[in-house]
């Protein structure tokens, strides 16, 4: 049907006009756009909304214009009889009861077909995930090759992946907007979710968003999603399957500023490499102001895997190779040095932010489950100071804990 | 009743007929009194909730900004939300209900008028028990829908959504009693030969949500009566932590009140501008029927589509083909509305008042949110769009361009009748020009950042996402509806004071309300008119002329006209007042429950044994 096809792709430019005009001023980039799909799923669903803006975009043309042109042509005039007053017309009204309809039924045919064919089960052999949405953060498990992490997904290109989507509490939805569509995860049920990444997207970061609301920190819990080729997601899996890889890296002191890169070649598989992580995936939230890190000091991994161990971290984070550390409640630490960001994509993962994130999480992240550990920091939850007892760390310690966790590589 | 000889006055001096003074209103029993309170106090809260979403969008006009804290956001969108539909647009519609319905029936009160008194109070009451807590920062915190598990104890164990579910409750019987009064007012107290077919549209869309609020009412009190017994008594009925609870019933329940909750908003503003077109078109209402069915359908369709509002939760195919399907089927009798609006106007004499202007903008800016509502009937296309920004701009463009824009060509269509006086039609105009550009500034660019990626409800977001742009426009469009609303704040009280004397049709209309003095007499109607069509005083030739010469006097009292009139009372004042004691007392201490058990138990009593009005003759 080529008359469709140029009548969609011209209400398609006539949406897009008032678009560009408005984007040309500042000239953004579009990365978390939903109308640029890169997978199967993505283009099923697009393929509906072009449907949808074309037929809506002519029934908005029709109709305001009619209006428009309806109240400036019968506007009252000087001196101007009573109009002839008319009840109505059957043959009008059934005429614009049925028009609708007709371009229903051009919705409702490919809608239920679409309905189907992205709620079957996912293929054979697709790579599953087991995602588990927590008070606000993320918790991805591959079983097939004993992998958990957090926040971070890796997918190999041209693979169906099949999300298994589970809650630890409250309701959360799973979605990557420019992958396809969202799934909500559900308390006490289990939902699915499949999509397969082009392979044209080799090398890329999609962020993703919890989109149902699930308490204070709702808009601090993204995640992002790294698509790799088949060997890279490969060298990954076999990276990310040995235990902790501690001590492998000179310790990096913790101090306030940008993001800086972390030392090279340090991983055992292949992590997605940090200076091309584009920029809308490097997280650019502000550090509280009132809350400081000792300068200059210089943290020792040793004795931060010892204070680690020995502090309340291990209540909730597990570490692969640190026989200690097997707390579930928080993210999996086992390889958190190689991840690109903390606290669910909230800040940049750097030893000044971990260094400050330690010391007092709640400060960066309002109402977050860590509890404040820096030694006389206030708690903003608990309502009180941090002291010896209650398990206070010293800026030095953070500061070994920081050398420690950013050498998990 | 209808009689007009003047017998000698049967009752005794504490007759209704006081008009001034504090103690006159709090003891008021008639429909247009207590319809004027509901409008002042939900102008009120529209404003509040006005401000509310001016920090909202405050917080939002740039990246990573903190105005406000996370939680403090979150108690102000749930708020925001709760206000507007609750507090503002529900009464602001009620104020017409009360006020109009008597009118365009031709009756003299609702069937029950201390009952209409105890919603009114029970309403305001209600308010300002949900209101408060956002003064002192322990405001609700669950979203205007409040799903569960989040609201159950366990992930909020604050007094924040107790202040919620009590109020809702508490507002619920407002709306429930309310709407057994007016439908019983609408069947038993129609002038003779006012049949149904012949009511003004305004009428018959308030019928049609009487039966919406009658039957979507009850299951939001049962969801709401769930989360308090599991809050308060430990029950686990949402309670996940606990085996057994889904999550997903009540977002059913929820959702089974919830849509038809959007038609009792928008459907009383349908009524007003099916009102307003034909007056100021000088035409009937085009295809009446039709529009009377239509709106039928919408509210019984409205009441199996409600799991279109779940798309992404995973119901499973065939559920999602279920409510797609219904939920499409809605847009037919709704477009119909929209084409006979456009067709009452065509070959009409179209007078651009401030009433028509925002009337022929609901008919332009609620076809934008019909559009974009078929645009998400499409579950897998949903799944793109819901719990996104694209979702808040529609919803606006269907509770503010139909909604709000309805209610204020209302309000200025009905501002004459109400007080006698005209409203100034030049700062109207600059009301409405500056509402409509402000509308589509702050809602438009939402379609755009929500399909460009942006979740609903953060209360901040990280630079470079694209948004920035939209989200800018957005506030600076919001920033606008303040000096609109203090536009036409400041022209509601000049022309209360200096208006021009209206007159009692000011704008040559059709319908009953117009042929009685402005503002009414308590009685309304000296001799109830026998109505022979649905324009009375355009169909000359039908006119009642007898009842129409009676009517049109002015400055005769109830009592000089032998009319017997309801007593003043404090009495619905007081059991609404006990009924508030009473749940207060259920989140601080029991000897309240007592103490307002009390009171609602004694004064509900003294009610019954009152007489309504002076006996008959």
């Amino acid at each position: 049907m080529k008359g469709t096809d140029r009548l969609r792709r011209l209400a398609s430019y006539a949406f897009f006009a008032a678009f560009a005009i408005a984007a040309v001023s500042c000239n953004e980039a579009h990365p978390n756009t939903t109308l640029v799909p890169h997978s199967d799923f993505g283009r099923e669903i697009d393929f509906l909304w072009n449907r949808l803006l074309l037929l809506g975009t002519i029934v908005f043309v029709l109709v305001e214009g009619a209006l428009i042109f309806i109240v400036i042509k019968y506007r009252r005039r000087e001196n101007q009889p009573t109009p002839p007053q008319t009840h109505g017309s059957t043959m009008l009204e059934i005429t614009w009861t049925l028009i609708p309809a007709v371009i229903l039924v051009f919705i409702a045919v490919p809608t239920v077909r679409t309905i189907f064919i992205t709620q079957a089960q996912a293929a054979p052999g697709s790579l599953n995930i087991e995602v588990t949405g927590h008070q606000w953060w993320w918790e991805f498990k591959y079983p097939e090759y004993g992998v958990t992490t957090a926040n971070e997904i890796y997918l190999p290109v041209g693979r169906t992946v099949n999300f298994r989507l589970r809650s630890a509490d409250v309701i959360h939805s799973f979605w990557t907007p420019q992958l396809g569509g969202k799934r909500d995860v559900v308390t006490n049920r289990t939902n699915y979710l499949w999509y397969t990444p082009d392979s044209s997207t080799a090398s890329s970061v999609w962020n993703g968003f919890c989109v149902e609301y699930c308490g204070a920190s709702h808009a601090n819990m993204r995640f992002r999603v790294f698509t790799v080729t088949p060997e890279q997601f490969t060298s990954w899996v076999a990276g990310q399957k040995l235990p902790a890889q501690f001590g492998a890296v000179a310790t990096a002191a913790p101090a306030r500023g940008p993001n800086p890169p972390p030392p090279p070649g340090s991983a055992p598989g292949y992590i997605f490499p940090r200076e091309k992580i584009p920029d809308y995936a490097v997280p650019h939230s502000p550090i509280p102001p009132d809350l400081k890190f000792t300068p200059g000091l210089t943290g020792n991994a040793a004795r931060g895997k010892q204070v680690f161990s020995g502090a309340a971290c291990i209540g909730c984070h597990s570490i692969a190779g640190n026989p200690i550390a097997m707390g579930v409640l928080g993210p999996n630490l086992t390889h958190v040095g190689s991840r690109s960001t903390i606290a669910a994509g909230r800040f940049p993962m750097a030893a000044a932010y971990l260094a400050l994130w330690i010391k007092n999480a709640r400060k960066m992240k309002p109402e977050v489950l860590m509890p404040t550990l820096g030694l006389d920091e206030y708690d903003p939850v608990l309502k009180a100071k941090v002291t010896a007892a209650t398990g206070g760390l010293t800026d030095q310690q953070i500061a070994d804990i920081v050398a420690y966790l950013t050498a998990l590589k | 009743m209808a009689t007009t000889a003047i017998s000698t006055p049967a009752y005794r001096g504490e007759y209704s007929g006081e008009q001034s003074g504090l103690w006159s209103w709090l003891s008021t029993v008639d429909h247009k009194r207590i319809g004027i309170l509901y409008l002042y106090t939900a102008l009120f809260f529209f404003m509040f909730g006005g401000v509310e979403a001016l920090i909202l969008r405050a917080q939002l006009g740039a990246p990573n900004q903190h105005l406000v804290s996370a939680e403090f956001y979150n108690q102000l969108f749930t708020m925001h939300g709760t206000t507007m539909i609750f507090l503002a647009i529900m009464p602001l519609s009620a104020a017409f209900f009360n006020f109009l319905i008597p009118l365009q029936i031709g009756a003299r009160d609702v069937a029950f008028p201390r009952l209409n008194a105890f919603s009114y109070w029970v309403y305001l009451f209600g308010g300002i028990f949900i209101t408060v807590p956002i003064l002192f920062a322990v405001a609700p915190n669950g979203g205007w829908f409040g799903y569960a598990p989040l609201t159950t104890k366990p992930y909020s164990p604050g007094i924040n959504i107790d202040f919620w579910v009590i109020g809702l409750q508490i507002l619920g019987v407002s709306s429930l009693a309310a709407a057994f009064n007016f439908l019983t007012t609408i069947i038993n107290l129609r002038a003779p030969g006012m049949t149904l077919m012949r009511m003004p549209m305004f009428t018959w869309m308030a019928f049609v949500v009487q039966f919406l609020l009658v039957l979507a009412f009850p299951v939001i009190t049962i969801a709401l009566v769930f989360l308090l017994f599991d809050r308060f008594f430990g029950t686990n009925f949402y309670n996940t932590v606990s085996a057994g609870a889904d999550p997903l019933l009540w977002q059913h329940l929820f959702w089974i009140f919830g849509h038809p909750e959007v038609y009792i908003l928008v459907l009383p503003a349908f009524g007003l501008v099916s009102e307003v077109l034909p007056t100021y078109s000088r035409k009937p209402l085009f295809g009446y029927p039709v529009m009377v069915y239509s709106g039928i359908l919408i509210a019984a369709l409205g009441f199996g589509v409600w799991a279109h509002h779940m798309f992404a939760v995973g119901m499973g195919p065939i559920a999602d083909t279920f409510f797609g399907l219904t939920t499409m089927l809605i847009a037919i009798p709704t477009g119909v509305k929209i084409f006979n609006w456009i067709a009452t106007m065509a070959q009409g004499a179209i007078r651009y008042t401030t009433s028509m202007l925002f009337g022929i903008g609901l008919v332009g800016l609620f076809t934008i949110g019909g559009i974009s509502g078929i645009m998400h009937s499409s579950p897998p296309a949903d799944l793109q769009q819901t719990d996104t920004y694209f979702i808040v701009a529609h919803f606006h463009y269907v509770l503010f361009g139909g909604s709000i824009m309805g209610i204020f060509a209302g309000i200025y269509h009905y501002f004459p009748k109400i007080q006698g006086r005209l409203m100034d039609e030049k700062l109207g105009k600059i009301h409405f020009w500056l509402t409509f550009i402000a509308m589509n500034l702050t809602f438009f660019p939402m379609h755009f950042s929500g399909m460009l990626g942006m979740p609903r409800r953060i209360y901040t977001y990280d630079a470079g996402q694209g948004w920035d742009l939209y989200n800018a426009m957005s506030t600076a469009g919001a920033m606008i509806f303040p000096i609109a609303m203090l536009i036409f704040i400041y022209n509601f009280f000049k022309s209360r004071k200096s208006g021009e004397i209206a007159g009692s049709n000011p704008w040559g209309a059709g319908t009953l309300e117009w042929s009685i003095p402005s503002p009414p007499p308590d009685y309304n109607f000296a001799k109830i008119p026998t109505v022979t069509s649905r324009y009375p005083l355009w169909e000359g030739k039908e006119v009642d002329h007898e009842s129409a010469r009676i009517n049109s006097q002015e400055g005769k009292t109830a009592a000089e006209l032998g009319i017997v009139m309801p007593y003043n009372t404090i009495k619905p004042l007081l059991v609404a007042l006990g009924l508030i004691i009473m749940f207060c007392g259920l989140m601080t201490t029991p000897i309240l429950i007592a103490a307002g058990a009390a009171l609602l138990v004694f004064s509900l009593y003294s009610w019954l044994l009152s007489p309504l009005e002076p006996e008959h003759h």
